[in-house]
C-alpha cells in the first residue's frame, strides 16, 4: 500500500486517526486544565496550597478516600467469590452468571442508583421487611448516608472486579491444585497457599480498576448520598459550573489525576503492571 | 480563557433556568395525570414560552419587524402559544409571535450579541442572569415608557429586565405527620416538638434567608445575610436534613414520606397538596419570593421597541391568571391578585396578604463583593456544600 515504508509505519498509520484525535480532544483540554490550575485566579500554586491548608478540602479528601478503600475492599471480596463460582460451575451455569453480571453492567447508573434508593428509603422494601419480622422496631437510616453510597458504588463496580478476576482464575491450572492436595494439603490449604497466589494477577488487576474508577464516581454518591456524602467530583463539580472558582476545579481534577499516576506507580513497584493488564 | 466565556453565566444561574424547566414538567404530569386540560396546558407552557421553535429556523427573517421570536425553555409541544398571548399582542400590532424552546442561557445571549448575530426578541430568565447580562451590557434597558412599571413589584423592575411571573420558597408540611402545625423557621428547626427529617434546597439561595429567620431576624433584617451565621444555624439541624437538587426530588422526597417538613418550591408544594389530599400544606409566612425576568438582548431583530411592547403586552393579568392555574405560578402583575379566582387566592403568592408575609429575594445582594476577591454568591455556594458535607 505505502511501498517503501517499512511494516512497523504502517501499522502506526493505521492507528494515525485515533492518536491525533486522543491529542486534539484528550491530551490538549488536559493540558488546558493543568494550566488554568496554575494561572487562575493568579499565575503560580496558590491553588495547590490549599490543599494543605484546607480544612475542608482535607475532610473530602478523606471522605473519597475512605469511601474508596470500603468500596474497592468489599468489591474485589465479593467479586472474587462469584469469579471464582463461575470458574468452577459448568458451562451452562457460567453462561448464566456471566448473562446476569453483564446485564447490571449494561443498565444505565442512574437506573441502578434510584433503584437502590427505592430499596433502601426510609419506607422502602427492606425497612419495611425489617419491621414486619420485627428485627427493628424503626426504620433503619439506609440511604442518603456513606452506607448508601457504599452499597451503590460496590453494586455498580462489581462487573469490573468480576471480569478481570475471572479471566485470571480461567487460566490457573487446576491440575496445580491437585497436586497440591495429592501431597496432602487440605482443600484450604490449597486455595491459601496455591490457587490464591496465582490468582494474584487478577486481584491487583481489579483492584486498580475498582480504585481508580471509584475515586473519580459522581452520580452514585450524588443520589445515593442525598446529598451529604461529598466526594471530590461533587465538589470541582460546584467549583466548575456554581462557584466559577476554574482554578481550585482544575487543581482538584489534576490532583485525582496525580493520585492514580501515583498509585499506578506505587502499584508498578510492586508488581509488573504489564503482566497485570495482560500485555504479555 | 476560551472555555470559560461560553460556560459563563449559564452554570451560575442554572437554579433559575431549573425553576423555569420544573414548571413546564409540572404542567406535563398535571396534563397527562388529567388535572387540567390541552387547552390550559398550552397557553400555560405558550405563557412560558416552553414551545419548540417551529418557524425560526429559517434563520432571521428579512421582514424582521413582522415577526418577533420569544425564547424560553423548551418542553412539550403545544402550539397554543398564540391563544394565550401570542395572539392579542398580533391583533394589536399586527407583529407575529415565535416561540423558540431552545432555552435562553445567559451564555447564549452573550454570544449572540457579541457575534451581532441576534436572533432573539425577548428573553426569559431570572434576576441572577439579568443582573449578569446587564453588567456585561449585552441586554437592553427596560423601556419604562412602554413597560408599566406599576404592573410590577417595585423591587423586581430592574434596570434590564422585569418580572413576568413570581414565585417563592415556602415551608411546606406534611399534615398527617406532625401532631402541631409549623408556622415559622423557628419551627421547621425546632426538633423535639416537630420531629423527622426535614429537605432543603442544595444551593444556597432561598435556603440562606429561611436560616438567617430561624436566627431571630425579622424579615427586613435578612438581607445584607451573614453568610456564617446561616452555615451554624443549618449546622444545628444538619443531620435531619435530606437535600432537594431538582423540584421533582423535592416533591417526591414528601410523597415516599422521607420528610415531614421542607423548605421548596411553592409550586411544588401546590402540587403535593392536590397529589395527597391535603395532606401536605405550606405557609407563606417568611417565605421568599423570587422573579421571573424579562430581557431583551441588543440589537433584537425586531427592534427594541417591538419587544418592549409584547412585554408591556404580556403584563395582561388575564394571561398571567392562565399560567397561575395550570401551574401556580405567581402572577407578577399585583393588579391579577384581584382577578384570581376566590378559592385560589391561597395559592398565590403575590396576594396582599401572602405578599406581606415574605422576603423578596435580592439578586443584588448575591452579587456583591465579599471581601475577597469573590462574590456572596460564590462564598454562599461554597460555604453551603462545606456545610452540608457534615
Amino acid at each position: 500500500m505505502f511501498p517503501g515504508m517499512s511494516q512497523h509505519g504502517r501499522y502506526w498509520l493505521l492507528i494515525l486517526p485515533a492518536v491525533a484525535l486522543m491529542l486534539v480532544f484528550y491530551i490538549y483540554p488536559l493540558l488546558q486544565v493543568l494550566w488554568i490550575s496554575v494561572t487562575e485566579p493568579e499565575p503560580g500554586l496558590g491553588n495547590y496550597r490549599e490543599l494543605f491548608t484546607s480544612a475542608f478540602l482535607h475532610k473530602i479528601w478523606w471522605t473519597t478516600a475512605r469511601i474508596c478503600v470500603i468500596t474497592t475492599v468489599l468489591t474485589v471480596l465479593f467479586g472474587y467469590v462469584v469469579a471464582f463460582a463461575m470458574a468452577h460451575v459448568r458451562q451452562r451455569h457460567m453462561t448464566a452468571i456471566m448473562f446476569c453480571v453483564l446485564l447490571t453492567f449494561w443498565l444505565s447508573v442512574l437506573v441502578r442508583a434510584f433503584a437502590w434508593v427505592m430499596l433502601l428509603r426510609t419506607e422502602g422494601v427492606i425497612n419495611e421487611a425489617l419491621l414486619w419480622i420485627g428485627l427493628t422496631d424503626q426504620p433503619l437510616r439506609l440511604s442518603r448516608n456513606e452506607f448508601g453510597v457504599v452499597v451503590g458504588m460496590v453494586h455498580f463496580m462489581l462487573p469490573l472486579a468480576i471480569l478481570p478476576i475471572y479471566a485470571n482464575l480461567r487460566g490457573i491450572d487446576a491440575s496445580y491444585v491437585s497436586a497440591a492436595r495429592g501431597m496432602g494439603a487440605s482443600a484450604w490449604k490449597a486455595f491459601w497457599w496455591v490457587y490464591l497466589p496465582l490468582s494474584k494477577p487478577g486481584v491487583i488487576a481489579a483492584t486498580i480498576l475498582v480504585f481508580v474508577f471509584s475515586l473519580g464516581f459522581f452520580i452514585t454518591p450524588a443520589i445515593l448520598g442525598g446529598g451529604r456524602v461529598v466526594m471530590i467530583s461533587e465538589f470541582i463539580r460546584v467549583a466548575f459550573e456554581e462557584t466559577l472558582l476554574w482554578g481550585k476545579a482544575t487543581m482538584l481534577s489534576a490532583s485525582l489525576l496525580f493520585c492514580v499516576l501515583l498509585i499506578l506507580a506505587i502499584v508498578g513497584r510492586v508488581v509488573d503492571l504489564r503482566r497485570v493488564f495482560g500485555s504479555t | 480563557m476560551s472555555i470559560k466565556k461560553t460556560l459563563y453565566e449559564k452554570d451560575l444561574y442554572d437554579d433559575e433556568e431549573l425553576f423555569q424547566r420544573d414548571c413546564a414538567e409540572i404542567a406535563k404530569e398535571r396534563y397527562l395525570s388529567g388535572q387540567i386540560d390541552r387547552r390550559t396546558f398550552a397557553k400555560a407552557l405558550a405563557f412560558l414560552g416552553a414551545v419548540p421553535a417551529f418557524a425560526t429556523l429559517g434563520g432571521r427573517s428579512a421582514k424582521a419587524a413582522e415577526e418577533l421570536v420569544v425564547v424560553n425553555w423548551g418542553g412539550p409541544a403545544v402550539k397554543a402559544y398564540e391563544e394565550a398571548f401570542g395572539k392579542p399582542f398580533e391583533e394589536a400590532t399586527g407583529v407575529k409571535v415565535v416561540i423558540d424552546g431552545t432555552g435562553p442561557l445567559g451564555s447564549k445571549i452573550r454570544a449572540m450579541v457579541e457575534a451581532k448575530n441576534v436572533t432573539w426578541d425577548v428573553a426569559d430568565t431570572g434576576a441572577g442572569t439579568t443582573l449578569v447580562l446587564g453588567d456585561a451590557g449585552v441586554i437592553e434597558e427596560i423601556d419604562y415608557s412602554i413597560v408599566d412599571k406599576s404592573k410590577v413589584l417595585e423591587q423586581f423592575a430592574f434596570q434590564h429586565g422585569v418580572a413576568n411571573y413570581m414565585f417563592s420558597f415556602v415551608l411546606a408540611y406534611n399534615k398527617k405527620r406532625l401532631e402541631k402545625v409549623p408556622t415559622s423557621w423557628a419551627d421547621f428547626w425546632n426538633l423535639k416538638d416537630f420531629p423527622g427529617a426535614r429537605t432543603m434546597r442544595k444551593q444556597p439561595n432561598g435556603m440562606m434567608e429561611a436560616c438567617m429567620q430561624a436566627a431571630g431576624r425579622s424579615k427586613d433584617e435578612v438581607y445584607p445575610i451573614d453568610i456564617d451565621l446561616a452555615v451554624s444555624k443549618y449546622k444545628e439541624i444538619a443531620d435531619e436534613v435530606i437535600i432537594w437538587g431538582s423540584g421533582s426530588q423535592s416533591q417526591q422526597l414528601f410523597r415516599e414520606g422521607e420528610v415531614v417538613m421542607g423548605n421548596i418550591w411553592h409550586t411544588r408544594a401546590n402540587l403535593l397538596r392536590r397529589d395527597m389530599k391535603g395532606d401536605v400544606a405550606w405557609t407563606w409566612n417568611q417565605g421568599c419570593i423570587a422573579p421571573g425576568m424579562w430581557n431583551v438582548p441588543i440589537g433584537n431583530p425586531a427592534g427594541k421597541d417591538t419587544a418592549m411592547k409584547f412585554i408591556a403586552s404580556a403584563q395582561d393579568p388575564k394571561q398571567q391568571i392562565t399560567l397561575f392555574e395550570a401551574m401556580g405560578n405567581g402572577p407578577a402583575n399585583p393588579a391579577a391578585a384581584s382577578l384570581v379566582p376566590e378559592d385560589m387566592r391561597a395559592y398565590d403568592p403575590g396576594q396582599p396578604e401572602n405578599l406581606a408575609l415574605q422576603v423578596p429575594f435580592n439578586g443584588l445582594w448575591y452579587r456583591e463583593d465579599y471581601g475577597n476577591g469573590k462574590t456572596n454568591d460564590q462564598v454562599s455556594r461554597e460555604k453551603w456544600l462545606e456545610v452540608q458535607a457534615g
